[in-house]
């Protein structure tokens, strides 16, 4: 499948992707967008490489589908430049920019069939017919929709409309392939089979794809990086595993690792540590080396799958176990900790050893696992 | 009725259904439809067949069809005919081009459109009529207007001949083919446009390949409503049309009126009945065709 009708440029992309890509970079750089007063994206930049699958992933207003439309052209930006390979798009209409878009309500033609859906674009590229026959065929062998050619859109499931919407937008081998929300209106069970079928074609055909979404487990699965973002801005652009790990504001590891956050001062920088005094309980915690100086107020930020529950009296702090709640593999455990405000500190322990309400147990974490952030960033 | 002969493989079988409680409660709530069916449309249009196959001894004949395909009166047929298919292409014309406006609009501009292109619909046609015959005549406002522009060959003559009877039927017709089509077109998803655009589609393109087609089931509808509506229409052609412009209606009128010949009438009726059926066939043929047409190209 990687001969793809027409002679690929070959080119050697590091980090596992294929060797031929039929996409192209795209880079956005300090682009701007206000409505009236509202600022929808505020100076955006990014650099996405040829054959890399990007997610722009925020909740609703964060400026991830108004950044996409800049991509697409259905809205100009108030300023900034963006560049599809090497050719500036900022100020072309939607049909000269080339590029490939999926929509979360598929929009297939109603009055054509599905070959004449997916052969529209290449019909407007004035391709042969013999061709156009080939390459529609082979496309929907791909998203394994052979023998639904002759049938209209109505007559198909939702996500067998967005297979075909999906080979609509790569028949004609787009540089850019953008997708809004593309499975949101799919059930979780679809979904989850979409976006591995998503993947593997993108991986297979070496396409550029930016995708949105509002669901952190679509994003960490399919992508290879990930724009988060809040308020217009972009919070931080990185792997999913860097995101995770190493989140760069409270809001990343709220978002994607849904952090606990405890209120701390900077004790002093040991070796590869950073020391921390916790405000509520007074003692002391290692963290992963910040260098940040001594004194500076924190916020000590730690995954619930990343702390334990160990004796009481040992660990960073001590607490009651207030819930224990089994979710199959997991106990979801609620604890509150002595001197500690209201909320509770939540932790994620393999099923089968979890703690049980009402017992006391220290908390303890890898220092690698404990991420700090000065204060004052991002409230 | 039909529902009875048609589920009935054992003669035995309709004594039951009407046995049962169900069916008799079925027929009681049938029952006022099918009297007004009965006496409002079956019956009328019965007796005008009937009529139109009388000769004026009683016996049966074609006599009232013959004539009324033959000489003048098949004139006025075809002049009907292609009266109507005029008005309907103009209705349609007009029609498009209104609608489409209307729907770039803002909700309470298309309001306010919509409700200026139905209010003349609420005035008698005869009263529009006659204000067509005023704006239209030698010395007119339309005539007048072009005169002071120094047109060349004004004033025309727009009153009288087939240009008037089309100005006339056509105004009388644009409200539905707007009304029609403004719906069909509020239907159009204009995220298809967007998603045609993003493809690579210009704007003519968009139009005819995306736009037009989903608007075809309207376009065929409205057209189909015109030409029909046309097809009987009396007043405006009688009185803006000159003696070649006669259609079918006035005919009939003129046949009961003046002659008092109720049985060549009731065979132009039936006539006109016909052409009405046979226009929707065409429709109806000419969709199913285009489907099958499609669904062998695909395959």
């Amino acid at each position: 499948m990687t001969e793809f009708g027409v002679a690929t440029p070959s080119i050697t992309v590091a980090g596992g992707r294929p060797a031929t890509a039929t996409g192209k970079s795209l880079s956005v750089v300090s682009v701007r967008k206000t409505y009236g007063d509202v600022v929808a994206v505020d100076e955006a930049s990014m650099e996405i490489a040829a054959g890399e699958f990007v997610t722009f992933l925020g909740a609703s207003g964060s400026g991830k589908t108004t950044t996409l439309m800049m991509i697409a052209g259905f809205c100009e930006p108030d300023s900034g430049t963006i560049t599809v390979g090497d050719r500036d798009v900022t100020r072309l209409a939607p049909q000269k920019r080339g590029l490939g878009f999926v929509f979360q309500q598929y929009l297939l033609f109603p009055h054509m069939t599905v070959h004449e859906n997916v052969a529209f674009p290449l019909t407007l590229r004035g391709v042969p017919k013999d061709e156009i026959r080939r390459r529609v065929g082979e496309t929907l062998e791909i998203a394994g929709l052979s023998g639904f050619g002759g049938r209209k859109p109505r007559e198909l499931s939702g996500g067998q409309q967005q297979r075909v919407a999906l080979c609509r937008a790569l028949v004609y081998r787009p540089p850019v392939i953008l997708m809004d929300e593309p499975l949101g209106a799919l059930d979780k069970k679809l979904r989850d089979q979409l976006q591995v079928e998503i993947k593997a074609i993108q991986q297979e055909l070496g396409l550029t794809v930016i995708y949105v979404t509002h669901d952190q487990e679509e994003a960490l699965v399919m992508s290879d990086r990930i724009a988060v973002m809040r308020d217009g801005l972009i919070e931080q652009f990185d792997t999913p595993r860097e995101l995770f790990e190493r989140p760069k504001t409270p809001f990343v590891a709220d978002f994607l690792g849904a952090a606990n956050f405890l209120p701390g001062r900077v004790l002093q920088n040991t070796g590869e540590h950073t020391v921390v005094r916790l405000d509520q309980s007074g003692s002391l915690l290692n963290a992963r080396r910040h260098d940040l100086a001594s004194g500076t107020p924190v916020t000590v930020a730690v995954q619930p799958g990343r702390i334990r529950a160990c004796a009481a009296d040992e660990g960073f702090c001590t607490g009651t176990v207030e819930t224990a709640t089994y979710v199959g593999t997991l106990v979801r455990a609620g604890v509150r900790v002595d001197g500690g405000d209201a909320s509770l500190l939540r932790l994620e322990v393999p099923a089968g050893r979890g703690p049980v309400t009402g017992e006391r147990v220290g908390i303890t974490a890898d220092p690698d696992d404990v991420n700090l952030f000065p204060t004052e960033q991002g409230g | 009725m039909a529902t009875l002969t048609g589920t009935a493989p054992a003669p035995a079988r309709p004594r039951r259904l009407l046995a049962s409680r169900r069916t008799r409660a079925g027929i009681l709530y049938a029952l006022p439809v099918v009297v007004y069916l009965l006496v409002l449309f079956v019956y009328p249009i019965f007796s005008t067949l009937f009529l139109s196959l009388k000769s004026t001894d009683g016996s049966l004949t074609l006599h009232w069809y013959a004539d009324a395909l033959t000489g003048v009166n098949l004139s006025v047929l075809f002049t009907t005919i292609r009266i109507s298919a005029e008005t309907a292409l103009f209705s349609l014309v007009f029609g498009f081009l209104l609608a489409n406006a209307i729907t770039r609009l803002k909700p309470l501009w298309a309001g306010l459109a919509m409700l200026i292109v139905v209010v003349p619909h609420f005035i008698s046609a005869l009263v529009r009529t006659y204000g067509w015959i005023i704006m239209l005549g030698d010395q007119g406002l339309v005539n007048q207007a072009l005169a002071h522009l120094w047109v060349p060959g004004a004033p025309y003559q727009l009153l009288y001949n087939e240009i008037g009877v089309v100005i006339g039927t056509t105004s009388v017709m644009l409200p539905y083919t707007v009304l029609l089509l403004y719906g069909v077109m509020r239907g159009v998803d204009r995220r298809l446009l967007a998603a045609a655009a993003s493809m690579g589609a210009g704007r003519v393109t968009i139009f005819l390949r995306v736009y037009l087609p989903l608007l075809a089931p309207g376009l065929a509808s409205a057209g189909l409503l015109s030409f029909i509506l046309s097809l009987g229409y009396y007043i405006t052609p009688a009185l803006m049309g000159g003696p070649k412009q006669t259609m079918i209606a006035s005919l009939i009128n003129q046949q009961v009126m003046k002659q008092n010949q109720w049985n060549g009438a009731a065979a132009e009726g039936v006539i006109l009945l016909l052409l009405t059926f046979a226009g929707l066939l065409l429709v109806k043929l000419v969709s199913s065709l285009g489907a099958s047409r499609k669904k062998r190209s695909a395959s």
